[in-house]
């Protein structure tokens, strides 16, 4: 009764919120836990419930797996927004659930924060986890890299059921063997692109066996520490692999898995490896391949990831970069490219984004090809100025602005080809202010 | 014509303690030195290379790591202690950030009491504090006294380990915490020894301790005193001056 009370008086607030406008994010799951700490363990659910986790990537590949079952025809319930904390998934669940805490749907999938998977699932049906990555992120708010992939291990010991495994990230692919009796294992792999190189370029984790601690030997890398790897000592990341991209073209945004073509939207690496992970989830549950493959082609998040829009005539693509590997691989797109162009930065230190901006330091700006003037801006634009300067890229041709709408203005004072990149907090301030401008 | 002025610098464990871009130290001494018209050659010694003379270099550079690598590797630095010792009384100057200023002292005692020994070539000691969640962590300035003047350091301070027995300290805590939580000094400093939790990375924000411990080594490697010219630091001074408003410093 007392359940049936909570979620009642959820659903008349969530009602209330949208009549004001407001999103009921992560509040309603915020009150219910503190009414009921339990609350979790309370709803009724048959569907296949779907877990993405990672550093990098989350909402772009939970949002897509929710777009291609949808699709496929089936009734989905995710947490678009990207609440990805246990308050945001009880909201989720409120708002969809009827009043006796019964989920109507085929699936609910949703995007997990790295260190909730824990908290959530162990109260709560996971027939399906996908961890994509693990890299460095805010080590102010998250601690050691390591501490995390820790806890999930200690999750995984008990957990029997699917887990697909990015078997090119040596801190994803231990996760196999948390539980050796779990036979329900679909690790994927990407054959080398054009530009994987044979030394590490980019700041990386995982450099030793997580089981022997013998330096890990690398065939590839595609991006920091993603490549083909294995341990020469005790043979770890030899595992048997599920799905394989082969034949990757960039240029023309297509791979192929077991021979059949997939098109991309867009022309990065890193999207390779997240629709891996989208085609093995779908293969496990036999979504038909022509879904997934118009799935994949059209679907786009549209809201700073990789987001392409036409300024003052400038082509501008915007993307989002919490830690030095979503910058670099930003960067690398930027390199990639031809055209000439100038680069926009924006790095903020707010709570969200962690208040240590030492991360900046990773980032690889060396070389950077075509790049004609950079613009700097955020609460830190004068610390990503020193760092790019220092990089070898000509001072004369930086330019720092604590203010983003100067800085914005300075960004389309020439006709090249414009790239900007923004933390957490600056993404969408900076994507409002881009926008303002646009014809 | 002379050849051209020099400074070699060792890089320990560059791919172990590299948790907070402190290469970015580096970085900026090269930048700073080359913008000068000297030269600066870099070399890097880890865990399995040719064992290395460090009284060869006139600077080495390590930073902080992150635990697990940390114990690896202070087995590994046990080896060239005399060596060491002998670099520093020789004038190598050393800048040590985080997990190596701690390596350099007596001992580490982590959370679950195992100690990790250090080099014992200062006498201060860290323990970590119990409460795994309780970091010092935070935007943090010291003043700190080189040569005749006054500069104020700006860093990011992120430890769990509590430094004691600093007979020395870096600088006086202005904002932030220092050696221990809410502690008044900041690191460790003698002579041609700068060991301090600061990253950020510690000289990106601070120009004037970069030159200075490069006229230091200039000094020491050439016998001479030789005069930095200035560098256009204006993005550096627009930085400071900003955070420096904000801490109300």
């Amino acid at each position: 009764m007392y359940n049936f009370i909570i979620i009642f008086t959820m659903k008349i607030l969530n009602i209330i919120l949208k009549i004001f406008k407001k999103n009921g994010g992560n509040v309603l799951g915020k009150i219910a836990l503190k009414l009921n700490p339990n609350i979790i363990k309370n709803f009724k659910v048959d569907s296949q419930v779907i877990a993405v986790t990672a550093t990098n990537g989350k909402t772009s590949t939970n949002n897509c797996i929710r777009y291609t079952l949808q699709k496929a025809g089936y009734k989905v319930i995710s947490n678009l927004e990207g609440n990805n904390m246990e308050t945001g998934i009880i909201s989720t669940l409120l708002k969809a659930c009827s009043l006796t805490g019964r989920i109507k749907a085929d699936f609910l999938c949703f995007e997990v924060d790295e260190s909730y998977v824990p908290v959530i699932f162990k109260d709560f049906k996971l027939d399906t986890l996908i961890i994509l990555n693990f890299f460095r992120d805010q080590l102010d708010r998250n601690g050691e890299v390591e501490t995390l992939i820790l806890k999930i291990n200690e999750f995984l010991k008990t957990y029997n059921n699917n887990l697909i495994l990015n078997n090119d990230d040596p801190n994803v692919a231990r996760l196999g063997k948390a539980n050796p009796n779990n036979s329900n294992l679909y690790y994927y792999h990407a054959d080398a692109y054009k530009n994987a190189t044979k030394e590490m370029s980019e700041a990386g984790e995982g450099k030793f066996c997580p089981f022997c601690k013998t330096r890990l030997e690398y065939e590839y890398y595609q991006y920091s520490h993603i490549g083909k790897f294995k341990c020469p000592n005790c043979h770890y990341g030899e595992n048997e692999i599920y799905k394989t991209a082969t034949d990757i073209d960039l240029e023309n945004k297509v791979f192929n898995v077991d021979g059949i073509p997939y098109h991309m939207h867009n022309n990065s690496i890193y999207t390779v490896y997240n629709n891996l992970a989208i085609i093995s989830v779908c293969s496990i549950y036999e979504i038909d391949t022509e879904i997934v493959q118009s799935s994949l082609k059209d679907f786009s998040l549209d809201n700073g990831r990789l987001e392409e829009i036409i300024i003052k005539n400038s082509p501008t693509i915007i993307n989002l970069a919490k830690n030095p590997t979503g910058a670099n691989v930003s960067l690398r797109l930027l390199n990639e490219d031809s055209s000439n162009k100038d680069l926009l930065f924006v790095l903020n230190d707010k709570i969200a984004d962690g208040f240590d901006v030492s991360w900046i330091w990773d980032i690889n700006f060396s070389n950077l090809k075509n790049v004609s003037r950079i613009i700097t801006s955020g609460t830190r634009a004068y610390d990503i100025a020193i760092r790019i300067k220092t990089s070898g890229f000509d001072a004369e041709n930086i330019f720092p602005y604590l203010n983003l709408e100067d800085a914005v203005s300075k960004l389309y004072e020439t006709e090249n080809k414009k790239y900007v990149i923004a933390n957490y907090t600056a993404l969408q301030p900076t994507r409002k202010e881009l926008l303002k401008l646009k014809n | 014509m002379d050849a051209k002025k020099t400074l070699k610098i060792l890089y320990l464990y560059p791919d172990m303690l590299e948790l907070y871009g402190d290469y970015g130290n580096i970085q900026v001494l090269k930048y700073r030195l080359e913008k000068r018209g000297f030269g600066c050659e870099i070399e890097r010694y880890s865990i399995g290379d040719n064992n290395p003379d460090f009284t060869e270099y006139d600077l080495v550079f390590a930073g902080g790591g992150a635990d697990q690598e940390q114990s690896i590797l202070a087995e590994d630095l046990i080896k060239y202690k005399d060596n060491i010792k002998k670099a520093i009384q020789n004038g190598t100057f050393f800048l040590l950030i985080c997990g190596a200023y701690q390596l350099f002292g007596k001992y580490y005692k982590g959370v679950d009491g195992n100690i990790i020994p250090g080099l014992d070539i200062f006498p201060y000691y860290t323990e970590a504090i119990e409460d795994r969640k309780s970091r010092c962590i935070g935007n943090i300035v010291i003043n700190v006294k080189l040569g005749d003047t006054y500069t104020k350091v700006i860093g990011f301070e992120n430890h769990g380990g509590q430094t004691f027995d600093v007979f020395s300290p870096f600088g006086d805590v202005l904002f932030g915490n220092g050696n221990k939580f809410g502690d008044s000094k900041e690191g460790f400093f003698l002579n041609n020894v700068i060991a301090t939790y600061l990253h950020g990375p510690l000289l990106s924000k601070n120009p004037v301790l970069a030159d200075y411990i490069l006229k230091y080594c200039l000094d020491m490697k050439y016998n001479d005193d030789i005069k930095l010219v200035d560098l256009d630091d204006s993005f550096e001074e627009l930085c400071r001056n900003e955070l420096l408003k904000r801490f109300d410093i």
